[in-house]
């Protein structure tokens, strides 16, 4: 009881020193609380009469596009593999604390609640299970006995993982890339555009910082021309322009629209990373590089083993950052005629009738699917500044 | 000390940052476990020098022939001389993300592709030698400018040079950790390594320098033993900078 009028007491003070210490500052938190109120209200109203059988109808277009029907199987896979790898790398890496746990739980009881049906009850008991277990076993077992193996083995794994999600894709007769659609589609690019524009985008950032003006120059001039068009107009030209001009060699006029997207977002994300890592280069002291010529190191020993191990932990929230960024700017496929996640949530209720005017509860779950996996790289992005953060200058 | 060889030649060394004209035209020699102190005012060219032996400033006309290799813009001569010639910084420029161990090993690894266990037990005797050996596993940033600036030096040990060159070591650390650093270097003097160092710590110099180059305004202006220089320096310029620092 005492306890309980010490919190009161001091919760009243700290009220009454941070809110009201003048007549301006109560004003403006009065006007704060009914804005807040207002809105939080208007949520509620909404949320009352917000009909989900919107979402419940459309969840596999929402998830999986247009990927014909029998190749779910795919989506369960490519989910199952994607969670044993996060749960693994958090039992080796990592360590979530109570507040981390109730945030997944959470997370994953709503994701629950919106994608889950009584005739998928197994495939999530499943998940549940495979994104648990691997936790555990890597915590206990594998990070006690067999770390540095099962470290080299998951890095190994991680490298691999388009790959891998390709071949579940495509083994066994699997639908054409131009199916592919809803959120497995944004996942899927935004994979291949980070993993194959960030080692672009590192040889294009040392080259513009390079000291051989051809390189400078080459570098410079693909970093500036790539950045200086709006991500539309190269999609756009890889639809139209790109067949029209280019000899059709390797069978490049026929490759699916995908892959062309694929494409079109790695160049596009290599010239963002090009320069966050040039970024971080000019962060490095010239004494760095000096102490590393006087000990005899060779330029390429320097550049991977002081200058870029340096840089790149600067450049941390920025890179992932662009990375996000990335991330969302997937959606523009839709001007390539693909059905990503935000053009199924946009178009559902446009042309079912009986969905009419319930653009709000397709949109609200769309933009939930894209804030969690953008929390959980910004997260990311936060440990791995805490983990590397030892020896900062 | 008549007998050993000249380590280091150096012939009529000019060097020019736009403009300002850092070295005209220097000329001297270095002779096998001789200890040589450079000093002078700020802006004397001191530091240049130094740095165009082991051709961190590339020079512009001159010759600088180390331990029987010249200096020029073949590749494979600047590797035979950086690895037979060790620096150490006024800054420590130590390595931060990389532990004491790491930032020790990286060069003997990397360059002389040694095992790991054999640098390591390399790295732990030169951390004895410069005595810090329990500080092997923390981070640059944990240890004190002294204790930074002793891993400097066994970093650049561990390349086991013939030539050890001291950019004022002493100069970014404070007062109480002046002595640790001096005594390593003494230590290394009387081991018999080459040394040249840019100093202004005079008491050291005197009682370590075999022999002594006073710079200014990018010339040579006295050279001669510490005694000499104690004594009798020659020139007005000598005399006045002594005066001012003494």
């Amino acid at each position: 009881m005492r306890l309980i009028n010490e919190i009161t007491r001091d919760g009243f003070f700290w009220i009454k020193e941070n809110l009201f210490q003048s007549y301006l500052n109560s004003l403006m938190t009065l006007l704060i609380v009914v804005f807040i109120g207002y809105l939080f209200l208007d949520f509620l109203g909404f949320l009352i009469n917000a009909d989900w059988t919107v979402v419940e109808v459309n969840r596999r277009l929402l998830l999986l596009g247009r990927l014909p029907l029998g190749n779910e199987i795919r989506g369960w896979l490519i989910l199952w593999f994607s969670m044993i790898l996060i749960s693994s790398s958090i039992g080796i890496w990592g360590s979530p604390n109570i507040k981390d746990f109730l945030i997944i739980f959470i997370i994953s009881l709503v994701i629950f609640f919106i994608f889950g049906t009584l005739n998928s009850i197994y495939h999530i008991l499943i998940t549940y299970l495979i994104s648990f277990s691997p936790y555990f076993f890597s915590k206990y077992f594998l990070r006690k006995k067999y770390f540095e193996l099962s470290k080299r083995v998951l890095i190994f794994s991680w490298i691999l993982i388009i790959p891998i999600f390709i071949i579940i894709l495509l083994i066994g007769n699997g639908p054409k890339p131009n199916l592919w659609g809803g959120f497995l589609l944004n996942i899927i690019l935004a994979s291949v555009a980070i993993v194959a524009g960030f080692p672009l985008g590192l040889i294009l950032g040392l080259g513009r910082a390079s000291s051989f003006p051809v390189i400078k120059i080459a570098s410079t001039f693909y970093i500036e021309v790539i950045r200086g068009a709006p991500l539309v107009a190269w999609l756009l030209l890889a639809w139209f322009v790109l067949p029209t001009f280019l000899p059709n060699l390797f069978g490049l006029n026929e490759v699916s629209i995908v892959v062309r997207a694929m494409i079109v977002l790695s160049i596009f994300a290599s010239a963002y990373i090009a320069e966050v890592i040039r970024g971080g280069l000019q962060s490095i002291p010239k004494g760095q590089l000096e102490a590393a010529d006087a000990l005899g190191l060779s330029t390429i020993d320097s550049t991977f083993n002081i200058i870029l191990p340096q840089a790149i932990r600067v450049v941390i929230p920025a890179l992932v950052s662009t990375f996000i960024a990335m991330f969302k700017d997937t959606s523009l496929v839709f001007i390539l005629a693909l059905t990503d996640l935000l053009q199924v949530g946009r178009l559902i209720p446009e042309q079912e009738p009986e969905f009419f005017g319930r653009q709000l509860e397709a949109l609200l779950v769309v933009a939930f699917l894209f804030w969690v996996v953008s929390i959980s790289l910004s997260n990311l992005s936060s440990r791995l500044e805490k983990a590397m953060g030892i020896g900062v200058r | 000390m008549k007998n050993k060889k000249e380590i280091i030649i150096t012939e009529n060394v000019e060097k020019s940052f736009g403009n300002f004209q850092a070295l005209k035209g220097i000329t001297a020699t270095v002779k096998e476990s001789e200890v040589v102190v450079v000093f002078g005012p700020s802006g004397s060219g001191k530091s240049t020098y130094i740095r165009t032996l082991n051709r961190l400033e590339s020079h512009d006309s001159g010759r600088i022939i180390i331990d029987g290799v010249e200096l020029n813009d073949d590749v494979k001569n600047l590797e035979k001389v950086r690895s037979n010639v060790g620096m150490v910084f006024q800054s420590f420029n130590l390595f931060p993300h990389l532990s004491i161990l790491g930032n020790i090993t990286l060069a003997p690894r990397k360059v002389k592709r040694m095992k790991k266990k054999e640098a390591d037990d390399l790295a732990m005797g030169l951390l004895e030698r410069v005595g810090i050996p329990e500080q092997a596993e923390k981070f640059p940033t944990q240890l004190s400018g002294g204790q930074q600036q002793r891993v400097a030096i066994a970093r650049a040990l561990a390349m086991q040079p013939k030539i050890m060159l001291f950019d004022e070591p002493t100069s970014a650390l404070d007062p109480e950790m002046i002595k640790e650093v001096l005594d390593v270097m003494r230590e290394l003097a009387d081991s018999g390594m080459t040394m040249i160092c840019v100093t202004h710590e005079m008491g050291f110099a005197r009682e370590v320098a075999d022999r002594f180059l006073f710079f200014d305004q990018g010339l040579l202006i006295e050279e001669g033993s510490p005694d000499h220089f104690f004594s009798n320096p020659k020139e007005d310029r000598t005399k006045l900078f002594l005066s001012q620092i003494l």
